[in-house]
């Protein structure tokens, strides 16, 4: 009878973790991966992707979480916040993750907003930390990354403090989308918190690749210190019209210009530019992070490798970390109460550590500087990790 | 035996079918679409609400570019204006979405008098052209219009009810969508049947024997444009109501050139080829997902390196091998096939 009874609670017991969140077996956990497979931004999904499978293979390879061993399933969506849509329902629905961690851009993530919520789903925006994701604060939602703003405002801080160029005229060209409004921000608050002579801002249309009127504009005004929004070969035709014109060039990029990709593409103009990235781009721990890639992933992937990669490398650790935190009884409520209470989580070096115990939810703020020499293509680090 | 199909009486000719079996077919058809979301997932129902919406949009398209022959790229933007004018009504004036729905239909109608009384001299290339930059032209007011239109940042569109129900997700979106191009569908089947729908057939044909006919082209090809982006704006709200969320990303160039392949590929001027372009097309992607899925071990290296762009290259593969065999499209297949069993066993 007593058996009977242990039987019948044990019965009970593993029902109830039948109907626990779903995505969580006893030997494995889940996670979703929407992003940008295809397109012309493709090589980022890649890059994600890849950063994804370094930490899920690494993790494993440790015995898992507690345990349970984690699958990523990925889904296309094409850069397209509609397919981003469909393919979080389809994450859900079909192959019925756990949490999420990878999110595609901006406009791609708050599309999926609705459906993290009424999920609560654990997720960590990692791609796309704009001001979007974590104003308001959703509560299953993290984020991590610096915001645009604060990358520019690293930048001008840097060129204004340490590269004194003679007459500076500050110049800003950025896109007219949302992106380009929060480096506006960060452009107008060091322009105003240095004093320092404004040259105007000039507007253009995501996807513009000619922008000869819009840098004969700036060089009449005497722009010598550029803040360029540009993103791609968008930067890089910016870079090469300065050229053109034979302007003498203090520029400071967003982070996507630290990309290999991109520095083929800006480095043929010849200016030793700057990026303020939250990531590691040089150093002891990021040559240790190529060394722990190459254990998991092929040439190929390394070769793909970029700073996508280690930003979601870090964010499936700290999500990792929240569900082990949980024990046995792995659930959404629990992942994300313990994502809540994450505090200086060492992601080796790769970026600083992560804290998402703020209002915002938001950690990996802190932004170093970096300049190329743009004829080895390769960064120099300027300053340390720093919050602005 | 039956040797042919004759109709004899006008009203024979515009009846919208005199076949029992067309008529029992589509009840079976429509009856199987109400009983789906007591069988199907929730991700099948989001599919089949993406369906239909495809579907109003296509029919929209077809009106102007099938049945009128007036080329447009500007879809995506007289969905934008569809999907902002319904979400800015119902998200900053707390209009009910049963009003704001069909406002922003109205608003997309009126807008697209904008683009439609420059557009009256032109046709082909030139007026594709034109359309397509009052696709830019829409995305850039949207940008900068920021007061109205939330500009980057775009709108989160929650809280549509009908009745007390919840419309945006689940079974009750799929059965609003599935009531609107139910409605979409008749009033474009009916006014095909019309004098208005006998003139734009005329003008596609050839204009200037429209107009010696007594056609009046100025009035036909606007109202061609008017209806056909009423329809599409409706789609835009629709589609608003299901992402829950918009913003100038949603609608890039892309829809508008995907929603002239959902035409041609079902066959232009036909609306139940736009209906079946639109099927088509909007689970091609997922018929191949599923395809690869049986052929590859999902999680190896070459899947997860290589898949997603194969996947791509498979999706244009298909639709190019597809008008190089059947340029007649989805709707030619179907008629070779209705022909087919028709002359059974006396096909050729």
């Amino acid at each position: 009878m007593k058996h009977l009874a242990g039987a019948v609670i044990a019965a009970l017991m593993g029902s109830a973790a039948m109907a626990a969140d779903p995505g969580v077996t006893d030997t494995e956990i889940r996670i979703g991966d929407v992003n940008i497979m295809t397109g012309p931004a493709s090589f980022i999904g890649r890059a994600v992707s890849i950063g994804s499978k370094i930490a899920a293979d690494e993790i494993n390879a440790a015995g898992g979480v507690n345990g349970r061993k984690i699958t990523i399933v990925t889904e296309d969506d094409g850069y397209i916040p509609a397919r981003s849509f469909q393919a979080l329902t389809k994450l859900l629905e079909v192959d019925e993750i756990f949490a999420l961690n990878g999110t595609s851009g901006t406009a791609n993530v708050l599309a999926m907003m609705p459906l993290i919520e009424e999920n609560n789903l654990p997720t960590i925006v990692s791609t796309a930390p704009n001001e979007l994701v974590y104003d308001p604060v959703r509560p299953s939602v993290f984020t991590l990354g610096a915001s645009y703003s604060d990358a520019f405002y690293a930048q001008l801080k840097y060129i204004h403090e340490n590269t004194q160029p003679e007459n500076p005229v500050y110049g800003l060209i950025r896109q007219d989308d949302d992106f380009g409004l929060a480096v506006e921000h960060g452009y107008e608050r060091a322009v105003k918190d240095f004093g320092v002579k404004d040259g105007g801002i000039v507007r253009f249309k995501k996807g513009t690749s000619n922008f000869a009127a819009e840098m004969i504009q700036m060089r009449a005004a005497g722009v010598n210190v550029l803040a360029n929004g540009g993103i791609i070969s968008g930067a890089a035709n910016i870079l090469s019209e300065a050229r053109k014109l034979g302007m003498p060039l203090e520029s400071a990029q967003v982070w996507s210009e630290d990309m290999p990709l991109s520095v083929n593409l800006a480095a043929q103009a010849g200016y030793d530019y700057y990026v303020g990235d939250y990531v590691a781009l040089t150093g002891d721990d990021y040559d240790a992070f190529v060394e722990k890639a190459k254990q998991y992933v092929t040439a190929d992937d390394i070769a793909a490798m970029n700073r996508y990669t280690l930003v979601t490398y870090a964010a499936l650790h700290a999500m990792a970390e929240a569900m082990g935190q949980c024990g046995q009884d792995l659930t959404r409520a629990c992942t994300v109460e313990n994502l809540r209470k994450l505090k200086d989580f060492e992601v080796g070096g790769i970026m600083a550590p992560i804290s998402f115990d703020n209002d915002k939810q938001l950690s990996g703020t802190a932004i170093a500087v970096y300049q190329l020499d743009a004829a080895s293509k390769t960064f120099t680090r300027k300053t340390d990790f720093a919050d602005y | 035996m039956r040797t042919g199909h004759f109709q004899e009486t006008t009203g024979q000719l515009i009846a919208l079918t005199d076949s029992p079996a067309v008529i029992g077919w589509t009840g079976v058809l429509i009856a199987g679409l109400l009983a789906a979301p007591l069988v199907v997932g929730n991700y099948e129902l989001t599919l089949m609400v993406t369906v239909l919406i495809a579907v109003v949009g296509a029919v929209g398209l077809n009106l102007l570019t099938g049945t009128t022959g007036l080329i447009s790229l500007g879809q995506a933007g007289f969905l934008a204006v569809g999907a902002y004018g319904n979400a800015v009504l119902m998200v900053d004036y707390g209009w009910p979405v049963w009003l704001s729905l069909p406002a922003g239909g109205v608003v997309s109608a009126l807008i697209s008098l904008l683009v439609g009384i420059p557009s009256l001299r032109l046709k082909g290339l030139y007026l594709a052209i034109t359309t397509l930059a009052f696709s830019f032209i829409v995305s850039h007011v949207i940008l900068y219009a920021e007061p109205i239109t939330h500009g980057p940042n775009g709108i989160f569109v929650n809280g549509a009810k009908i009745l007390g129900v919840n419309v945006q997700k689940g079974p009750a979106l799929y059965y609003l969508t599935l009531f609107v191009a139910v409605c979409v569908v008749l009033m474009v089947l009916n006014m095909q049947r019309t004098r208005l729908g006998r003139g734009w057939l005329a003008i596609r044909d050839h204009d200037i024997a429209a107009r010696a006919m007594g056609i009046d082209l100025t009035r036909y090809k606007l109202l061609a444009f008017v209806v056909s982006s009423f329809i599409v704006g409706i789609a835009g709200g629709l589609l608003s109501l299901q992402i829950r969320f918009i913003n100038i990303d949603v609608f890039g160039l892309i829809l508008s050139i995907e929603a002239l392949a959902i035409i041609i590929l079902g066959g232009m001027g036909s609306v139940a080829g736009a209906i079946m372009g639109a099927v088509f097309l909007t689970l091609l992607p997922e018929a191949i997902r599923i395809a690869f899925n049986l052929i590859l071990t999902p999680g190896s290296a070459f899947y997860s390196t290589y898949v997603y762009e194969i996947r791509g290259v498979a999706y244009g593969a298909v639709i190019v091998a597809f008008l190089r065999f059947k340029p007649d499209g989805l709707i030619g297949l179907w008629r070779d096939a209705r022909k087919y069993w028709s002359n059974w066993p006396l096909a050729y």
